[in-house]
């Protein structure tokens, strides 16, 4: 199936979403940026959600994922774990998946958490501070 | 368990197996051919076998349904298992999530009420303050008095010396005004060079810790390598029941636009 990009700018309440596959492959990118606790998470985070999962059904697809978030709500929270789910089994089955999360040297904090989400991970998960 | 079990056969099995057997075989027999017997035992056999046969399909059709669902409890079991496994990861992250978020609330409070440079309270907090004790008054004892104070000459002291010499004056005038004052005083950087002092329920003895106040900043030395003597001038005065604070501060700023008048460095109360 074809897939489409997505780009989404930064609202008050959601993350800034760029989703991409580079030209004649299944390699994709996707970078979210922001602070995320829209008033209807489901509806925001189901087109992300379908994207990874189309993408990573390609039997050589690859993802990429570079995450500048900062706050997210619970449902936001469970959103992220259920995509992490999905690189966790595309990863299982041999395709090349990693997420890298960045964070701001003075918020110590969103390191934390970002550990605490890569706790059950076992494909490549760096947490960097940005620099 | 014993093996053994399932693989021989009891006894019993034995006996019947062999039953089976020797009926099987008086019925091939030809000898009975003809034999009223024969005909009966012949129904009566095919009979059995149809129902041992009804017997086993029944059996093993209620055996797969047991698997069936004992395998689909394990499934069940299994993923609310891992349900709950990422129902305590979503909490304990979401409550993270909100600690931190406590914590910037605690500090957007404190950069909001706190005067940056001398970290005493800004003007917006000092307000607040003011309006608080203000609906207090009728319950204390002596009155409120309101204390503004102002560096002299303090743009000669930036010219001269610097800004960051300037800011270092700021600081430690602030400090001293800190150590003066009673706890329950409320020190506050008014704007620029200038600063005002609640003290709640302090009557004369505002007049007196003004003093005390404006002749400690004589006498420190603020100035690094240089003997310049950083001096302030005080406007005090007390609030007048029912009166709005605006009125009580703009007496204060009188009383200070006098101490500037008499020649500075001294205390005028209103």
């Amino acid at each position: 199936m074809t897939m489409t990009d997505i780009r989404l700018a930064a609202t008050q309440s959601t993350p800034a979403v760029i989703a991409t596959i580079a030209t004649g492959s299944h390699d994709g990118s996707l970078e979210m940026r922001g602070d995320s606790y829209p008033e209807n998470s489901f509806e925001f985070f189901t087109p992300v959600f379908n994207w990874v999962e189309n993408l990573l059904a390609q039997p050589n697809a690859t993802l990429k994922m570079e995450l500048y978030l900062l706050y997210l709500n619970t449902s936001s929270v469970k959103a992220m774990m259920d995509i992490f789910d999905l690189l966790e089994e595309a990863f299982g089955e041999g395709k090349k998946v990693s997420i890298a999360w960045y964070y701001d040297n003075d918020n110590e904090r969103i390191a934390e958490l970002a550990e605490e989400f890569k706790e059950d991970c076992s494909f490549p998960f760096a947490i960097n501070t940005l620099s | 368990m014993d093996k053994s079990k399932l693989a021989v056969p009891t006894t019993e099995e034995k006996r019947e197996g062999e039953l089976e057997f020797q009926i099987a075989e008086l019925l091939s027999d030809a000898q009975y051919e003809g034999h009223p017997l024969k005909e009966a035992l012949s129904a009566l056999w095919e009979r059995y076998e149809s129902l041992s046969g009804q017997i086993e399909k029944l059996t093993s059709i209620s055996d797969g349904y047991g698997s069936m669902l004992r395998e689909r409890n394990a499934r069940l079991d299994e993923r609310n298992q891992r349900h709950l496994r990422q129902l305590q990861k979503i909490v304990r992250i979401s409550d993270h999530y909100q600690k931190m978020l406590q914590e910037m609330n605690d500090t957007l409070k404190v950069s909001a009420s706190q005067d940056p440079l001398t970290g005493l309270n800004n003007r917006r907090s000092i307000m607040e303050r003011l309006a608080a004790e203000v609906t207090l008054v009728p319950r204390r004892k002596a009155a409120l008095s309101l204390a503004l104070l102002d560096i002299d000459h303090f743009k000669t002291i930036n010219d001269s010396f610097g800004h960051d010499v300037g800011d270092h004056v700021l600081v430690n005038i602030s400090r001293v005004m800190s150590e003066q004052v009673r706890s329950s005083d409320v020190c506050a950087r008014w704007g620029g060079e200038e600063f005002l002092i609640m003290l709640p329920d302090s009557g004369d003895y505002a007049h007196e810790v003004c003093e005390r106040l404006r002749l400690t900043i004589e006498k420190s030395s603020f100035v690094e390598g240089s003997d310049y003597k950083v001096t302030a001038s005080i406007g005090v005065t007390q609030y007048i029941r029912g009166e709005d604070i605006l009125e009580t501060l703009k007496r204060a700023d009188s009383a200070l636009f006098a101490a500037k008048h008499k020649g500075r460095n001294c205390v005028a109360a209103f």
